[in-house]
């Protein structure tokens, strides 16, 4: 059998479609003559009942975005509003270097943090979907970096690795490679925080991929058997593809989770050394609370969320092909 | 009268009580909430106090204990206790007090009460002052410490316990490096190189996540060669040649390997553990390292003498944590009272060994339970008089602007890191240090 023979057969059976046709559903569309004389009064009368949680939610989300909105247009600080600036405070920042080398980082450790994460969150969860012996036992132990909290976790990874009496170090010596500083050389600096990233974020990729293994009917994977598919072809072209709407999901959340990540770097590293670590939350957060410059911290916080939504959109339409295919 | 049941509650109602409710809560979330400004008479509102964890565990039920018992006089308003945690302190404070729900009286950030001054929210000390000198409390302070307090609008808190940053050696290391306690910057030299024969750091001290402290030393160099950060103007002036030949001093240390070369990036706990495992011998650091975990080295642990530096001068960074009053109060007069009272009786906090930082009065130096410990009482007859503040060496009165530029500030920790790192040169450090302050002023 032809591999082109294989690829089609692979690509019916993903989509579950016979050999006869798309067999695409015929979307109902309702009619507008069916609308009641009183459809506009339920409208309202909707409306009204969602009035109250509206305001709350204009008074919870809308209004703290606002006014920090107006604050990164103002010289503020802490306590006072400050004069307004416009967009000064956005051109202050577009202009510093370390804006740039945090958003470099940032760049870095959320490609590392995502993809880092989800290849060990897939592996393992296509690893714990064979029958091996005290199965459950290893799902609960892989949770554990999820679920400890990040102050512990990074307590403990200071300790692994601080001081030259740290066990890393020790370990490392031993083997011959000198004594590495870990969190004092700026590259090995870098890279330990993004490994402690993958290391904390690696369970919740296993869930999320065990969930979507678990969604994919084994029908599939048997028809491909019989259309003549190894395991590689099976992986690539259909596990991959049949999970992939979770996975987009799950890259959607963890860019998230990583851009907005603060805790990690700043119990780790503090942003150093020499800010070497720090990325664009970490500085939004030092601009503030520690140099007191409210109106430039804020406009790193607004300049991160639209590449955050920028990136959120490009995945969301990723997903809605995906959806139509 | 008719009566209401569920049937006759109607949409038009719901919606009126829905309506209501939403009103009174965006009402609510807008007003301004707590006391109003303070008064100069009496209130039934009780006075809010807000103290830190200054030391161990014993601190603050101690000083809660103190409150408690303050019996105001009639019409004055009694006093609430609240512990502020050290994380994330600025954001509280900054948020109870834009919002007007924060204390009358605190402690706080040793430059707080300096930034709320500037921003019109602390009630000055003066008066307060002014009526000590009756009470023999006035003069009870160390020597030129008030002064630290006072600006050109009046005294914006009053010291209350001293944050220091002295020299340590471990007398067993030193002994056994067959090296004597240091008295010059040339002498420490070459105890640093006796400490590295047996592999011992004499440079120690970090500089990590949260720690500020390697910061502290730097410019505490600085100071003990007559430089510093700012000037008579209280600007930034960091670039001078007492500070370009205190810190090539420090990367000669750096650079011949009497630093640990880690070091840039040790939090506190990382500083204490290289003490307990006997890789410090000779250090810098507060006056509370034997209490921290340095396990059984705390013993051998001993306060050194001031170094001399190539220009004659002694020096050293200190920091007079403080209480202060704020505007915002049930009653000026009720705060005041209320200080006089701690004052008068926060004794405890010392006698006690809580942990709190060295005492602002000279009664509480005096008292036996604080003598028994030679190391602290070393740090006020050798260091108190030669210690200056971040203002240094234009003046020793600190000021708003210290806070946002020096204290635990980017470029203060970006400049330690690079000297700890060995790889830069005094002078473009300095620059880069004076520049990223000159651009944090306000």
């Amino acid at each position: 059998m032809s591999t082109e023979t294989i690829t089609r057969g692979i690509g019916r059976a993903r989509r579950g479609v016979g050999n006869g046709g798309a067999g695409r559903p015929v979307q109902f569309k309702p009619s507008n003559s069916n609308r009641m004389p009183g459809h506009r009064s339920r409208s309202t009368t909707l409306l009204l009942f969602a009035l109250p949680s509206l305001i709350l939610l204009v008074l919870l989300n809308v209004y703290p975005v606002g006014y920090a909105g107006v604050q990164s247009a103002r010289n503020g600080d802490l306590l006072s509003a400050g004069d307004f600036v416009g967009g000064q405070n956005y051109l202050t920042v577009l202009q510093q270097p370390v804006f740039w080398h945090a958003a470099l980082f940032t760049l870095i450790f959320t490609l590392v943090g995502v993809f880092g994460s989800w290849a060990i969150g897939l592996a393992l969860a296509l690893l714990l979907r064979t029958r091996i012996p005290a199965n459950g036992l290893f799902r609960v132990l892989l949770l554990l970096p999820w679920v400890v909290p990040i102050v512990v976790s990074a307590t403990a990874w200071n300790w692994l690795v601080a001081t030259p009496q740290s066990p890393l170090p020790v370990i490392a010596n031993f083997f011959g490679l000198g004594n590495p500083l870990f969190l004092a050389d700026p590259t090995l600096a870098q890279i330990l925080v993004c490994v402690y990233k993958v290391w904390i974020s690696f369970p919740f990729m296993m869930m999320m991929m065990t969930s979507a293994l678990a969604s994919v009917d084994t029908n599939v994977y048997e028809a491909s058997k019989v259309d003549g598919a190894g395991p590689w072809q099976t992986f690539r072209l259909i596990t991959l593809p049949m999970i992939s709407r979770t996975t987009y999901i799950s890259w959607i959340l963890m860019t998230i989770f990583c851009v907005n990540d603060f805790p990690t770097i700043f119990l780790l590293t503090g942003g150093g050394p020499v800010q070497s670590t720090q990325t664009l939350v970490v500085m939004a957060y030092v601009t503030v609370f520690q140099n007191y410059q409210t109106g430039p911290g804020v406009a790193i916080a607004f300049l991160m969320t639209l590449v955050l939504v920028i990136i959120s959109v490009v995945l969301y339409r990723q997903i809605r092909k995906v959806n139509i295919e | 009268m008719p009566s209401q049941n569920g049937a006759s509650f109607t949409r038009r109602g719901f919606f009126g009580v829905a309506g209501g409710v939403s009103v009174a809560a965006i009402l609510a979330a807008c007003s301004p909430s707590g006391a109003g400004g303070g008064g100069g008479g009496g209130s039934s509102k009780p006075l809010k106090f807000w103290n830190m964890p200054w030391g161990g565990t014993k601190f603050n039920p101690t000083d809660k204990k103190i409150t408690l018992a303050y019996k105001p006089k009639s019409g004055l308003p009694a006093a609430t206790y609240q512990e502020i945690q050290w994380a994330n302190f600025t954001q509280t404070f900054s948020s109870a007090i834009a919002s007007n729900t924060g204390p009358a009286v605190s402690s706080g950030g040793g430059t707080q009460a300096f930034q709320f001054a500037a921003q019109g929210k602390i009630a000055y000390a003066d008066h307060l002052i002014k009526s000590w000198e009756s009470n023999g409390l006035k003069d009870d302070f160390l020597d030129g410490l008030l002064d630290t307090m006072k600006t050109d609008k009046g005294y914006a808190a009053v010291p209350y316990n001293l944050d220091v940053r002295v020299a340590w050696y471990n007398k067993a290391l030193m002994q056994q490096a067959g090296a004597d306690v240091p008295t010059t910057w040339d002498e420490y030299k070459a105890v640093c190189a006796k400490l590295k024969k047996i592999g011992v750091y004499g440079f120690g001290l970090g500089s990590g996540a949260g720690s500020f402290t390697g910061s502290h030393i730097m410019t505490a160099f600085m100071i003990n060669n007559g430089g510093g950060l700012f000037n008579k103007k209280q600007e930034p002036d960091a670039v001078t040649d007492e500070n370009i030949e205190a810190i090539e001093f420090i990367l000669e240390l750096v650079k011949n390997g009497y630093s640990d070369p880690a070091a840039a990036t040790y939090t506190s706990d990382n500083v204490q553990a290289q003490w307990k495992a006997k890789r410090f011998g000779y250090g810098w650091d507060g006056a509370g390292l034997p209490a921290g975990a340095v396990g059984d080295v705390a013993s051998d642990l001993v306060v050194a003498d001031p170094l001399t530096s190539p220009s004659g001068k002694k020096g050293g960074l200190y920091f007079p944590n403080n209480i202060m009053m704020y505007t915002n109060t049930p009653s000026q007069e009720g705060s005041e009272a209320f200080v006089t009272y701690y004052y008068k009786n926060m004794k405890e906090l010392w006698t006690e060994n809580t942990g709190i930082g060295l005492p602002p009065l000279k009664s509480i130096a005096d008292t036996d339970e604080f003598k028994s410990n030679a190391n602290n009482v070393k740090i006020l007859n050798d260091w108190n008089p030669i210690f200056k503040t971040w203002a240094a060496p234009g003046g020793n009165g600190l000021f708003a602007n210290i806070a946002n530029t020096v204290d635990g500030t980017q470029p203060m920790l970006n400049f330690t890191q690079a000297i700890l790192g060995g790889k830069t040169d005094a002078k473009s450090a300095l620059t880069t240090l004076q520049s990223g302050i000159e651009g944090l002023m306000k």
